[in-house]
This record gives C-alpha cells, sequence and structure tokens, in this order.
C-alpha cells in the first residue's frame, strides 16, 4: 500500500515505513539504544529529502523518548537537577543545529554533512562498542568500576558555577553538564538522533554520575530536547511530516513489544556484538557512498 | 419578469456569440481539470480531447510552474566526494511533458518550435551564474535536464497525438507521484505549413486534497501550532505505548 506524505510531498510504500519502524523499535527494546542512528539514514535511502528525515525523526525520537524514560521514572532513576542543567545546553544546542542545519543546506552540504558526521559518529561508537563487548565476552567477569567527581580531570574540576547534584552525589561545575547536552541538542538537531550513545558514555565518564541514573537522565533530557528541535524545525524549515512521524511511531510500538519480550533471551554480550556490527555495517554503507565515484556527478534541488 | 425573460435570451445565445466572435480554428479540454494528489496518490493519467479546423499539425505542451533551480556537481577531494560548484537556474518549470501529431522535424523549424516552448530543445535555460562561460554553465545544464528526466519530470522524448478522426484527436500524459504541486499550464498549438496558427491555453491545478492538504496547509500557515501538534502527538503516543507495554507485562 502506497501512503503520500504531506510534507515530503512523495509517496512512500507504507509497509516499509512500519518495518522500518517496527525494526528500530525492536532494537531499542532489545539494547535501549533510540535507534534513530538507524532510521535517518534509512529514510534518506528511501529517497525522502534530508531535511525531512531529520525534522520528522526529531519528532518520533519525542515518544521514543517518552516511552523510554518512564520505566526509569518508576524506579526514580532520574536526576531532574543534572538533567535541567543539560537541557539548558540542549535547547541551545538545537537552536544553533537547527541554524546551522539551514546554512548548509543553503550550502548545498547538508546531506555530505548528514553522512559524514553519521560514518564518523557510528564508526567511532561501533568500533568502541565491539571491541568492548568482545573484551567482556572473553574476560566474563569485568565489571567498570564506577568513576566518581574526584577521577574528573583537573580541568573540568577547575570551571567555574560549580553546582551540588545531591541525587548524583556531584559537586561540579555546570558548565559541564550544559556543554554535554548542548552537544546533544546540537546532534538531535543536526543529525535527528537523540545522541543518547553520546551522551551516556560523556554522564559516565567525564560527569561521573552514578551508572544506574545515566540512561533516566539522559532519556529525560532527550524528551525536551527532540520537542524543541521538532518545534524549530516545524517553525524554521516545514521539514515535520506528521505522517511519517506517524507511521514510524506505530511501527515503534509495535518492535519495542517483540523487542523487550525477546531481550530476555538474549544475554548483554552477544547483544551488543550483533548490535556493534549492526551499527558498523551501516556506517560501512554510508561511508561507501562518500568515497566511491557517483554514477550521476549532478544533481538538482530547488532553490 | 422582463429583465428575468432578456436574461434567459442572452444566456441561451451566449454559445453563439462566443463561437463567433473567437472562430478558433483549435478547441481542447481536459478530461479533468486538476490532478487530486490524495493519500494514496501514485501518479495520475491526464487525457486531453481536441478538434482542430482545417488542415495543419497539433502540439500539446504541459509546463508545471516555474521554480529556480541549483545544480551542483560532486567532486573529489581527499578521497570524498562532495558537492563543490553550483549553477543556479531561474525559470525552470518543475514539470515538463509534450506530444506531438508528427515527429518534431516536420513540424516546423527548430527555431520556431524554441521560441514557443515546443520540445526538450526549449528547454535550454539561462544559467544565473557563469554568465561569461557559457561553455562550462553547459554540462550543467544537460544535467538539470537529465535530472528532471531521472525523477520523471521531464520527458525523454514526445509524446504521440492520437487522430480518432480527421479533426478529434486526443493526447495523454502521465504524471508520477512525486509531481510537484501548482498551477500547470496546458497550451496547444496548431501548426500549418511550418507556422503556428492558433493557441490555446488552459490551466491544470495539481494539488494536495483531503487530509494530506489539510496537514500541508497547517504546517505552513501555523507552523508552531503544527509542531505543537505534533509534539503532543508523539508525547501521548509514548505513553500510550509504555502503557501497553506494562499491560502486556
Amino acid at each position: 500500500m502506497q501512503i503520500y506524505l504531506p510534507i515530503a510531498e512523495m509517496t512512500v510504500p507504507v509497509e516499509s515505513i512500519l518495518l522500518l519502524g517496527t525494526f528500530v523499535g525492536f532494537l531499542s527494546g532489545v539494547f535501549g539504544v533510540g535507534g534513530g542512528f538507524l532510521t535517518t539514514p534509512f529514510l534518506i535511502f528511501m529517497g525522502i529529502p534530508p531535511a525531512v528525515a531529520v525534522g520528522t525523526q526529531a519528532n518520533q525520537l519525542v515518544a521514543a523518548s517518552v516511552s523510554g524514560v518512564m520505566a526509569h521514572w518508576r524506579k526514580g532513576n532520574v536526576d531532574i537537577q543534572i538533567g535541567a542543567v543539560m537541557l539548558v545546553g540542549g535547547l541551545a544546542g538545537s537552536l544553533v543545529g537547527v541554524f546551522i542545519f539551514k546554512l548548509l543546506q543553503l550550502l548545498g552540504q547538508i546531506d555530505f554533512m548528514i553522512s559524514f558526521l553519521y560514518v564518523v559518529f557510528l564508526g567511532s561508537v561501533g568500533l568502541m562498542m565491539l571491541l568492548e563487548s568482545v573484551f567482556s565476552f572473553f574476560k566474563k567477569k569485568t565489571v567498570r568500576s564506577e568513576f566518581n567527581a574526584q577521577k574528573l580531570s583537573p580541568f573540568f574540576m577547575a570551571l567555574p558555577y560549580k553546582m551540588r547534584f545531591p541525587r548524583s552525589k556531584l559537586y561540579i561545575s555546570a558548565l559541564v553538564p550544559a556543554a554535554i547536552g548542548f552537544v546533544g541538542g546540537l546532534m538531535v538537531a543536526i543529525m535527528g538522533i537523540g545522541g543518547g550513545f553520546l551522551l551516556v558514555p560523556a554522564m559516565i565518564y567525564i560527569l561521573g554520575m552514578p551508572t544506574l541514573l545515566v540512561a533516566g537522565t539522559s532519556l529525560f533530557q532527550i524528551i525536551f530536547t527532540t520537542a524543541f528541535a521538532t518545534l524549530m524545525h516545524a517553525m524554521a524549515n516545514h521539514t515535520v511530516d506528521l505522517v511519517l512521524a506517524l507511521l514510524l511511531i506505530i511501527g515503534g510500538v509495535i518492535g519495542a513489544q517483540v523487542g523487550v519480550k525477546l531481550s530476555k533471551m538474549i544475554t548483554g554480550a552477544h547483544a551488543r556484538i550483533v548490535l556493534a556490527i549492526m551499527v558498523l555495517i551501516v556506517c560501512i554503507q554510508l561511508g561507501g557512498q562518500l568515497v566511491i565515484r557517483p554514477d550521476e556527478l549532478y544533481s538538482t534541488v530547488i532553490r | 419578469m422582463r429583465t428575468l425573460f432578456i436574461f434567459a435570451v442572452l444566456f441561451a445565445c451566449l454559445p453563439f456569440f462566443s463561437a463567433h466572435a473567437q472562430d478558433r480554428s483549435l478547441t481542447i479540454d481536459l478530461a479533468e481539470d486538476r490532478v487530486d494528489i490524495t493519500a494514496g496518490f501514485t501518479g495520475a493519467r491526464l487525457a486531453l480531447f481536441g478538434v482542430k479546423k482545417g488542415p495543419g499539425q497539433v502540439v500539446v505542451v504541459i509546463r508545471g510552474p516555474e521554480k529556480t533551480m541549483v545544480v551542483r556537481r560532486k567532486e573529489s577531494a581527499l578521497g570524498i566526494w562532495f558537492n563543490k560548484r553550483g549553477v543556479k537556474f531561474r525559470k525552470v518549470p518543475v514539470y515538463y511533458d509534450y506530444a506531438l501529431s508528427v515527429p518534431e522535424s516536420e513540424l516546423a523549424e527548430p527555431e520556431t518550435l524554441k521560441k514557443n516552448g515546443i520540445g526538450l530543445n526549449a528547454l535550454k535555460f539561462e544559467p544565473d551564474t557563469w554568465r561569461d562561460k557559457p561553455e562550462y554553465a553547459q554540462s550543467f545544464q544537460e544535467a538539470l535536464i537529465r535530472n528532471k528526466q531521472a525523477e520523471g519530470l521531464f520527458p525523454l522524448k514526445p509524446r504521440r497525438i492520437t487522430f480518432l478522426d480527421d479533426n478529434f484527436f486526443r493526447a495523454s500524459f502521465y504524471v508520477p507521484s512525486n509531481v510537484p504541486t501548482g498551477q500547470y499550464q496546458v497550451q496547444s498549438f496548431l501548426i500549418r505549413d511550418g507556422a503556428i496558427v492558433d493557441v490555446q491555453t488552459t490551466a491544470l491545478n495539481v494539488g494536495q486534497v483531503g487530509l494530506e492538504a489539510k496537514i500541508y496547509k497547517f504546517a505552513y500557515e501555523q507552523s508552531l501550532a503544527y509542531g505543537l501538534l505534533c509534539v503532543l502527538i508523539a508525547v501521548m503516543a509514548g505513553w500510550l505505548a509504555n502503557a501497553i507495554r506494562i499491560r502486556g507485562g
């Protein structure tokens, strides 16, 4: 069945969008990742304009992160205070990001930039995950020791505007979580991903937050940055396609259901190896398009 | 009552008057004067019927609204391909297609055709950049047409006009699902001995209808409210998804 997307102004097969949503939802159910890193490239592969893919993806992420944060919220695993400080940076980041996006579009470099950023991020994250999970697979009892504020590098400790975060038992400069939030906001606006895979390690290794609180807090923050990015994309670029977003959300709900059930049958290290390989495949696919000489060197856009 | 009667008589005579006043040698009509893009739109077939008086050949041209287009060329630097140079073209129709009753060469001089916007040769757009280096813009110009052809928005070759009898003809066109919206222009020409003797123009409206149209209009005219609605729907969907998950265990 074909459906016309009013904002993308093109017809797409409903099944493939639903399937994509389901697959990404499934991934989030199994691995607890947002999956935006897969949706945006696939939408672009399908011929949806990159701007619409990113804008709509921001909208879909609102649903994904609301749904994701609730379990953490019930268990009290959200540090609202750090989340709020990150959010200040996050909102600024997505504001800047939307305008960088618009500028890149004007310069005709947006497709290239999205692919390039994806290759860099997916490549490094995929490789790190692969090494880490292979390592832990062989040395089964590696338990990561928790970092704390004392282990922060002197540079971060010397920054001003120190704040107390009792929930995370931290006394650090507010600039650090705000800066992490800023990078997250940039990624939401430019790449259409929540950036959880970058925020989570940054919060553990740079802020020294307790691991237990990290996922919930980053999701909490992502809800607002994605909502804000959706608004900005809708207003500045008119690139949020409600029909496309709904299809992705519906697929995501179905997929997450199956994913959560399946996740109980899969062991952590196995699952992470699979995810790492998947991330690397998408990375290679995108990277290939950048380095292989394209069949058609010229492209046309309406100004 | 009297005035009404006069009006009635006038109306009854109207077709006579207009027919005599114009004395057209070419009359055309679209089977549908609009293309409705609905939720399940996968492209549409357009039929056009016409009658000509006297000898001559017929040409029909469909032309979408004109936009400024930018053609960019990828170049390799450090082994990575990315857009380098761009050439801007003004007044490029977003869609173009045409139908002929005889091959182009038998119609008229190429110059005449080009001047009237008939045929692929008429789609030579003036580059806005590099006007001093026409030979450089040439490759971008060709690429523009090639790209539009690949999208199915420019024709590869003309369509045929079929004559149902000596004077009654039909042309059919196809617009693909990615057809841009807007006010289209359908022009038909009667060509006799290499000269254009009559031109008829009708409008064709290509637009979204139904829910899709409402969404489009809402998104552009009230973008803040639209953005808020999108966020609200997503929040509710996310909450609902979670509720289902808990219920489902």
